[in-house]
This record gives structure tokens, C-alpha cells and sequence, in this order.
């Protein structure tokens, strides 16, 4: 079975490229990461299945008078409401670097920046989402620096054939047994499937599925546009979608490939049989 | 199979709609709507469960617990920093 990255077509040259990172080049310098507005209060979820967390340190923030605080006042606020978030901003830091010892880098050069500019974060405001976009804006500045060269672009070749592909694929009727086989997967194909899509797409479905962050706030943290950030995730999420259901066939879930025990699959398999006959045959 | 109209002309705009619904980016009175249909449509009900899981099983394994130092290393750099580099309030 193919997979995404296997098959992908030669660049087209001519292709505009809509990356949008270069936004992001303006904000190296701590003062304009520290604004509190970019990280305003969590706004709610409408069907309250995915509710952010919520900031458990928040109150205790907002009593803070920094104007009178000393630098080992604030040294100690510091410590107390921004170093709880090391895991989060690590695991956010291996979605972007996607190797331990570079994401270990990155956290600890992002915590670096962030304590320089403590006293530019607003009290009271979301800290978690302040230290994130701090975070990728230091990747985004040591990429560049480093490489030189714009981020993934040929991410839009990917993603335009990757919708088209979209479109035959979830008219298989194989949805349901989908679902089944998607929910045994191995949690390091998610995770590869994931690494697998390009990065701006990657980390707003990462803000949006791990955090739980709402379209405003990945907004905020990756400093696009709304319209930009619905864009990513949704074609993002379809990336995600055909990638984990073609590990799913590779292992023998979901096709005829599969252990006819399992009734799910077998149903599927008859259901699809009118009109998703053309990939189950590509698996054997 | 997917010939459910309801929630868009194409399966593009199906989904994007199933994916507003679970982004919590819909007013009330679509969410409502939406939510209605799902429960009636067990095409859209399907796409529904099957995005639930993509986002589950993300949330699930990319929480990672950082390495045991890199903590201390942190507290370790900040304290490095001299007073004078720390902007007074």
C-alpha cells in the first residue's frame, strides 16, 4: 500500500507558496513575544467536549503588583508558574524538532527567553499559551539561522493532491470499520503520522488536539491569521485521516487483509464491496 | 456511500462542517442543528466517531514527560542569568 510521503508528486515550481512563517521572523526579540493580548483568556468550547484546561496557576498570578517586584520576586514567580509547563512545551518542542536532544534545545533556550521577558507577561493572562508561542518562535529563529531556507515548502504539493485523494477515499463505506481499525493502532504510527504531515499543518492540530486550543488561540501561539489556522487544521486533519487508515491497511486492519474474526472488519468488507472494491484489492 | 447532503453539497464541506462542529467554532443554533443531525444520520454519525478517535489518539500519544534533567538545566541557566540582565519592574 502507498503511503503520503512515498508517492508524493514532483514539485511544481510555479506553485505559490502560502507558508506563512516569515510572519513569525518579526517577533525575534523577547519585547514582542511578551505582549499579554497574545495570549488572552481561554475562549469556551461551544459542545464542551474538548474544554482547555484550565490554568490552574491563574489567580495566584493575577495578584502580582509587577511594577513593585523585585528580580528575585520575580525569579521565584517564575520558577513557581512557568516551569510546570516544561513537559507541555517539550512535547510541543518534539513535534518541531522531532528528536529528543534538538526539542531539549529548544525548551531550554525558549525557558531562557521567556525569564529575560517575565516581566513583559501580563499577570493573569493564559501563561501556558505566552511560554508556547515564545517556543515557536525560537524554533522558527534557530531554523533559520540554521538552515537558511523557508520551511516546508512543498507542503502545498502535498496537501492539494493530498485532498484530491481525499475525495475517492471517503466514499469507500468502509467508515465505521475505519473508525475500529484507526482506534487499534499503535500509538507510534500516530505519532509517526503526525511527524509525517508538514510542520505548520502538524503543530495546529497539535495545539488544537493536545491543548485543546480554540482557532483564536493556536491564532495566537503560531501568530497567523484565523482564516490561516482553520485552513491548517483542516487539511491538516485530512492528511491525518488518509495517512492513519493507510497504516491501518498496511497492517491488516480494515481490508481483506484483516483476520476475518474480527466481525467488524468483515462487515466492512461486505458493505464496501460495491464501491471500495479498487483499494482493498491494491493490499495483499 | 457518503451521500449525505445535510451538512454541505460535497464531502469536503461535510467534513469541515463535522470538524467546526468538534472545534467548538459553531454558534448555538448551528451547533444545535448539527448536533440533531448527528443523531439522525448515521453517515455524518460515522465521520463524526472517526475524527473523535484521530483527535483522542493525538491527544493521547503526544504527551510527552520531558527528560528528568532538562528541568534542572533550566533552573540552572535561569540562575546563570545575572540580576542585571533581568529587567527591574
Amino acid at each position: 500500500m502507498e503511503t503520503l510521503l512515498a508517492t508524493r508528486p514532483p514539485a511544481v515550481g510555479t506553485w505559490p507558496v502560502t507558508v506563512d512563517w516569515s510572519l513569525m521572523n518579526t517577533t525575534e526579540h523577547a519585547d514582542s513575544l511578551a505582549t499579554g493580548d497574545s495570549a488572552g483568556p481561554q475562549t469556551g468550547k461551544g459542545n464542551g467536549t474538548s474544554a482547555p484546561d484550565p490554568d490552574p496557576k491563574s489567580s495566584p498570578e493575577a495578584v502580582v503588583d509587577v511594577s513593585t517586584e523585585s528580580a528575585e520576586e520575580r525569579r521565584v514567580r517564575f520558577e513557581r508558574d512557568a516551569m510546570q509547563y516544561v513537559d507541555q512545551l517539550y512535547s510541543a518542542a518534539m513535534r518541531m524538532a522531532r528528536n529528543p536532544s534538538d526539542a531539549e534545545d529548544l525548551v531550554q533556550e525558549a525557558y531562557t527567553k521567556a525569564f529575560s521577558a517575565f516581566h513583559q507577561y501580563r499577570p493573569g493572562t493564559n501563561l501556558k499559551a505566552w511560554l508556547y508561542r515564545i517556543l515557536t518562535n525560537t524554533y522558527i529563529n534557530l531554523y533559520r539561522k540554521r538552515q537558511r531556507e523557508p520551511l516546508q515548502s512543498n507542503s502545498d504539493q502535498v496537501e492539494d493532491w493530498q485532498l484530491a485523494r481525499s475525495e475517492s477515499h471517503t466514499s469507500s463505506g468502509l467508515r465505521s470499520a475505519e473508525t475500529e481499525a484507526l482506534d487499534h493502532l499503535p500509538d507510534s504510527d500516530v505519532k509517526d503520522a503526525l511527524q509525517s504531515i508538514p510542520e505548520e499543518f502538524r503543530l495546529a492540530v497539535y495545539f488544537a488536539d493536545v491543548e485543546g486550543y480554540a482557532y483564536k488561540e493556536i491564532s495566537d501561539v503560531m501568530n497567523t491569521p484565523i482564516g490561516t489556522v482553520m485552513s491548517r487544521l483542516h487539511r491538516g486533519r485530512k492528511m491525518m485521516r488518509e495517512l492513519l487508515a493507510d497504516y491501518a491497511k498496511e497492517r491488516g486492519f480494515g481490508g481483506p487483509a484483516a483476520s476475518s474474526n474480527d466481525p467488524a472488519v468483515e462487515t466492512a468488507t461486505l458493505a464496501g464491496a460495491g464501491t471500495g472494491s479498487k483499494n482493498q484489492e491494491s493490499k495483499k | 456511500m457518503s451521500d449525505c447532503q445535510s451538512l454541505g453539497d460535497c464531502e469536503d464541506s461535510r467534513i469541515s462542517r463535522i470538524y467546526e462542529y468538534l472545534d467548538g467554532a459553531l454558534s448555538c443554533d448551528d451547533l444545535a442543528e448539527i448536533k440533531e443531525h448527528l443523531d439522525t444520520c448515521p453517515e455524518c454519525a460515522q465521520e463524526h466517531d472517526l475524527e473523535c478517535v484521530i483527535r483522542s489518539a493525538v491527544k493521547r500519544t503526544c504527551k510527552e514527560a520531558a527528560p528528568d534533567n532538562l528541568k534542572a538545566t533550566i533552573l540552572e541557566r535561569i540562575h546563570n542569568i545575572k540580576a542585571a540582565d533581568v529587567p527591574a519592574g
